[in-house]
């Protein structure tokens, strides 16, 4: 079943913008948890096709952005407009819905499922015969799971987890399952992929494998990546721009050299002992 | 060494996606089969039939329904024996007001009273989740328990305050009643399971399934990838709650033949709820393992020691099973939480590779 | 019909004021027979995370034990200290066979093992002592029987039952006795640790092993306690074991971790289900009780899914 993956297959659903233009604004936004302020007063903007880091110390409120972004947490003040169309509070399905997709930082895979269906997992939204197709498996309900099926394999492929397709994911390694995770949110071909520390805890050579799967999403798919990372020498490597966070509060924004000469971002990255591992 | 998938090479999704990709897995499962419909009712004896194959049927089903619900969708119930008794009595109402409709369309109808039953003890479970959600069907259980029998509309006015099953025919041939022979029951409990269990197969292979073992698996991730917990979960109890349902009105149509509103208690419930957690939670073939190994063993403890010589009193025999269940349970739960049918698993995979020891 | 429901049963209770002091009173009895039956879950939960089904059948095995071996010929007091060396050996069983194998699984795990052993134990309490109802030895153990009546204006009359009074005083000194144990000792300190962070209940120089130990064993007292009250209402029966599930509602109310919230709660549904069973129950055919705990924890859920005294918790990812 090995082929060559043709990008125009796994490229994400038109989204009508043009390279460059506004994808997502973040406007405005804060967030607490009961006394916690974990966001305040945050705006930045991402804009279609680039790779945009977020970046900061532990507990700086990189993971809980994520969530407001996808509606997972609902920040108390603030907007997010995303392909032109500006919310405030939204449920995670119809974040996913409208294409946005994402990994976790602590795997959040569907231990009990294979390789395989986890990455099937992330075509839910492509999926929609009704019960009785599905209880007949038969006809229009086969077809589209077949088809489905193909573009899973792209992906695979595309990952180059063959050999593992059939494995509870509960049971591959660590590496392995980060690389999975990241199968299943391109399974939803997204137009924002938001990644939550995909290189967290893993060796030098898993590290570069992974970036060069993050780099070949964005120029082969023209995947828009929102992505969080510790590991400083990956972010100036791979990234359009950065923003950087300190106790919820944003920083610096700008081209990595930009970032790298800013003195708050040097004093904040001082005064923190920083670590590679991520977790937190 | 007969037992191999080598050389079987799937050239197709469609092949690759079959329920048995391998060769001697569909042989055996029609050897299963034909056994099942074409030797055991001729060499069987009616003890057999009526005691051991029927019920061990009906149970598997409810098995399954319950496997569904906390196998699959991750969501534990503790009320299978009141889906089940909706189920029973739905049946009984609807022979009743309409006793010339064929009893399989009324055994099939019965199990949607039971999904309505479960949706709406469903809904607490979008707000809670894990042990809280044991309480809501708890609520259920003994909900439905009172209402068998504090309605006597239910059991229609019986003095008894039982449900009697009455003597209906199916193509000619008496299936249910103190009249029935324990061949055609048998043959009518087998086609429905059978039915049911290839449907409930397809949906857990399909969109509906993956759903379900996402949110049993991780919930939020679920939903952050678009599926809805309402459906999801919803759709859970539903089907999990007809299984059940179906399930109940067989016990009593084809095999208890009346039943007092104790027959379908929360003793019931944890009975199902062994035979999936012993079968294994979230397997299929696990639903059968368990319900026979649950439905057989105190039978062999009643009746195997005097075989042996050794007298044994009805009473402690109910006892002795009721240690080594819950023993084995806490046994299966530390050794192999998936039961049974990860053992026959690992059997199989075994066999694959003998007569050497590894692959 | 809305007459019935809503304005005949208020009528009722004010017109026989005595009547109803008498209803809230059994309520409230019932009502600490669950709260000591949920304090045995929470001081489990509290320490291991373990949801502990299996707590309604320690309380009749516990009262199964103390009779048995009194109907064996044992002193009542040398019994009572054998029965709670009973409960120790099966909190040792415990910790050693079910707990310490299943550590760190997923609680719906730990949960169904504690069915399984509800299950060993109906078994093996049947086995030993047999299935037949038992009457409590209450007064070979010193607890007052009889009854007092007290009048409550012109011509109304309050019974209390003398064993209920006990039970409930009782039931005081045993959750002010836990509540010391768990503030003022060491163990109590690690315990209440434990429950917060792992490591520092190891720096008290306690294994986590002993532990679990030790509160299924105070659980066990606590079983054994409830099973005498309750078994001098009624008898010593495995029925209980069934009405010992009402302290699942209970927690519901009370949340899993609180035992102020246990005894609220408990007090909460032991009186609200006496008193709907009353004055509603009859409206329906009556036997509500049933299952009307169950559903004031069920409609209680939808409102407030922390329970009385719990903190809304955002899950994080
Ligand atoms: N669900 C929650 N409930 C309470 N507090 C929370 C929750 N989620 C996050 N926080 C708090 O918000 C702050 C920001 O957390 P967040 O996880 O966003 O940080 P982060 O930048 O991702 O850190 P790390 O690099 O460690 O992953 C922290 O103080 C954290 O404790
Ligand atoms: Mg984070």
């Amino acid at each position: 079943m090995n082929r060559a993956v043709d990008p125009r297959d796994l490229a994400m659903d038109g989204d009508g913008l043009a390279k460059g233009e506004v994808l997502l604004e973040v406007k405005n936004v804060s967030l607490r948890f009961g006394g916690v302020k974990a966001i305040t007063d945050i705006s930045f903007d991402i804009r279609k096709g680039e790779i945009r880091a977020i970046i900061g110390p532990n507990g700086a409120g990189k993971t809980s952005m994520l969530n407001v972004i996808n509606g997972f947490y609902t920040p108390q003040e603030g907007t997010i407009t995303f392909r032109g169309e500006e919310r405030k509070k939204i449920a995670p399905y119809q974040a996913a819905a409208s294409g946005i997709a994402r990994t976790f930082q602590n795997v959040a895979l569907f231990k009990g499922m294979t390789t395989l269906d986890n990455i099937m997992a992330g075509r839910t939204l492509a999926m929609h015969r009704n019960f009785l197709w599905q209880l007949l498996y038969f006809g229009p309900a086969l077809n589209e799971e077949i088809a489905n099926r193909r573009k899973v394999e792209e992906i695979i492929d595309f990952l180059e987890i063959q050999h593992i397709r059939k494995v509870p994911v509960g049971r591959l390694p660590y590496g392995l399952q980060k690389r999975v995770e990241l199968g299943r949110a391109l399974a939803a071909q997204p137009s924002l992929l938001l990644l939550d520390e995909p290189m967290a805890g893993m060796n030098l050579e898993e590290k570069e494998d992974m970036s060069r799967f993050i780099l070949d999403v964005n120029s082969q798919f023209g995947t828009t990546i929102a992505l969080i990372e510790h590991d400083m020498g990956v972010v100036m490597d791979i990234s359009d721009r950065v923003v950087v966070l300190d106790y919820g509060r944003k920083i610096g924004d700008g081209t990595p050299d930009e970032v790298k000469a800013n003195q708050d971002v040097i004093d904040a990255y001082l005064g923190v002992s920083h670590q590679d591992e991520g977790e937190g | 060494m007969f037992y191999r998938e080598a050389g079987q090479f799937k050239t197709t999704y469609a092949a690759d996606q079959q329920v048995f990709p391998i060769l001697q897995d569909r042989i055996g499962v029609a050897v299963i089969l034909f056994i099942a419909i074409a030797v055991v009712p001729f060499v069987a004896n009616d003890f057999f039939m009526s005691a051991i194959a029927i019920p061990f049927l009906i149970l598997a089903l409810a098995t399954i329904g319950l496997n569904v619900l906390t196998g699959y969708a991750g969501q534990l119930s503790l009320g299978t024996g009141g889906f089940m008794g909706v189920g029973a009595y739905a049946c009984y109402k609807l022979a009743t007001i309409f006793p010339d409709v064929p009893i399989v369309a009324h055994i099939l109808l019965s199990g949607i009273f039971a999904a309505a039953a479960g949706v709406v003890f469903g809904l607490p479970s979008l707000r809670i989740k894990g042990l809280y959600l044991a309480v809501t069907t708890l609520a259920a259980q003994f909900f439905f328990e009172w209402c068998f029998i504090r309605i006597p509309w239910l059991y229609n006015y019986n003095a008894s305050g039982a449900i009697e099953v009455p003597g209906l025919t199916l193509l000619g041939v008496t299936v249910t009643g103190p009249a029935a022979g324990s061949i055609p029951r048998y043959y009518v409990v087998l086609a429905i399971v059978i039915l049911l269990t290839v449907l409930v197969k397809n949906l857990l292979r399909g969109r509906i399934g993956r759903q379900w073992m996402m949110i049993r698996d991780m919930d939020i991730a679920a939903e952050l990838m678009g599926v809805r917990p309402l459906y999801a979960k919803l759709s859970a109890f539903a089907v999990s709650s007809y299984l059940c349902g179906v399930a109940g009105a067989m016990f009593v149509f084809f095999y208890l033949g009346a039943a007092e509103p104790s027959a379908f208690s929360i003793t019931l419930s944890f009975q199902v709820l062994f035979m999936a957690i012993l079968g294994g939670l979230g397997s299929l073939v696990g639903c059968f393992f368990g319900a026979a190994f649950i439905w057989i063993l105190p039978i062999l403890l009643r009746a195997g020691p005097p075989m042996i010589g050794i007298p044994i009193a009805a009473e402690t025999a109910t006892h002795v099973t009721s240690m080594i269940i819950g023993a084995l349970i806490v046994a299966f739960l530390i050794l192999e939480p998936h039961g049974l049918a990860r053992l026959w698993q690992i059997g199989k995979e075994k066999l694959r590779v003998w007569p050497f020891p590894y692959a | 019909m809305l007459y019935q429901i809503f304005v005949d049963p208020f009528a009722q209770m004010v017109s026989m004021p005595d009547f109803l002091i008498q209803v809230i009173w059994e309520g409230f009895v019932a009502g600490i027979l669950y709260a000591l039956i949920a304090l045995g879950f929470v001081l489990i939960f509290k320490a291991s995370g373990v949801f502990n089904f299996a707590q309604g059948i320690m309380v009749v095995f516990a009262g199964l034990t103390l009779v048995g071996l009194h109907e064996a010929g044992v002193p009542a007091f040398l019994a009572l200290i054998l029965a709670i060396g009973v409960m120790a050996l099966l909190a040792i069983a415990v910790e050693r066979f079910v707990m310490r194998p299943l550590v760190n699984q997923p609680e719906i795990i730990l949960l169904m093992s504690t069915i399984g052993m509800t299950y060993f134990l109906i078994g093996f309490g049947e086995f030993v002592f047999g299935g037949e109802p038992k009457q409590m030895i209450t007064e070979e153990l010193g607890l007052p029987t009889g009854s007092s009546a007290f009048e409550i204006g012109e011509q109304g009359l309050v019974i209390l039952q003398h064993i209920d009074i006990a039970a409930a005083v009782i039931a005081i000194i045993m959750v002010a006795s836990l509540a010391l144990f768990f503030n003022k000792t060491r163990i109590g300190r690690a315990l209440r640790a434990v429950a917060d962070d792992h490591q520092a209940a190891q720096s008290v120089g306690i294994s986590l092993n002993q532990i679990w130990a030790i509160v299924w064993f105070a659980a066990g007292i606590v079983a054994l306690a409830t099973g005498i009250m309750w078994g001098a209402r009624s008898d010593v029966s495995f029925a209980l074991e069934i009405v010992a599930l009402k302290a699942l509602p209970v927690l519901i109310l009370g949340g899993f971790t609180s035992i102020p919230g246990a005894i609220v709660g408990g007090l909460i549904i032991g009186i609200g289900e006496k008193i709907g069973e009353i004055y509603w129950g009859p409206l329906v055919g009556g036997g509500i009780e049933s299952w009307l705990a169950y559903m004031i924890a069920l409609v209680f859920l939808l409102f407030r899914p922390q329970g009385l005294f719990g903190e809304r918790i955002i899950e994080r990812v």
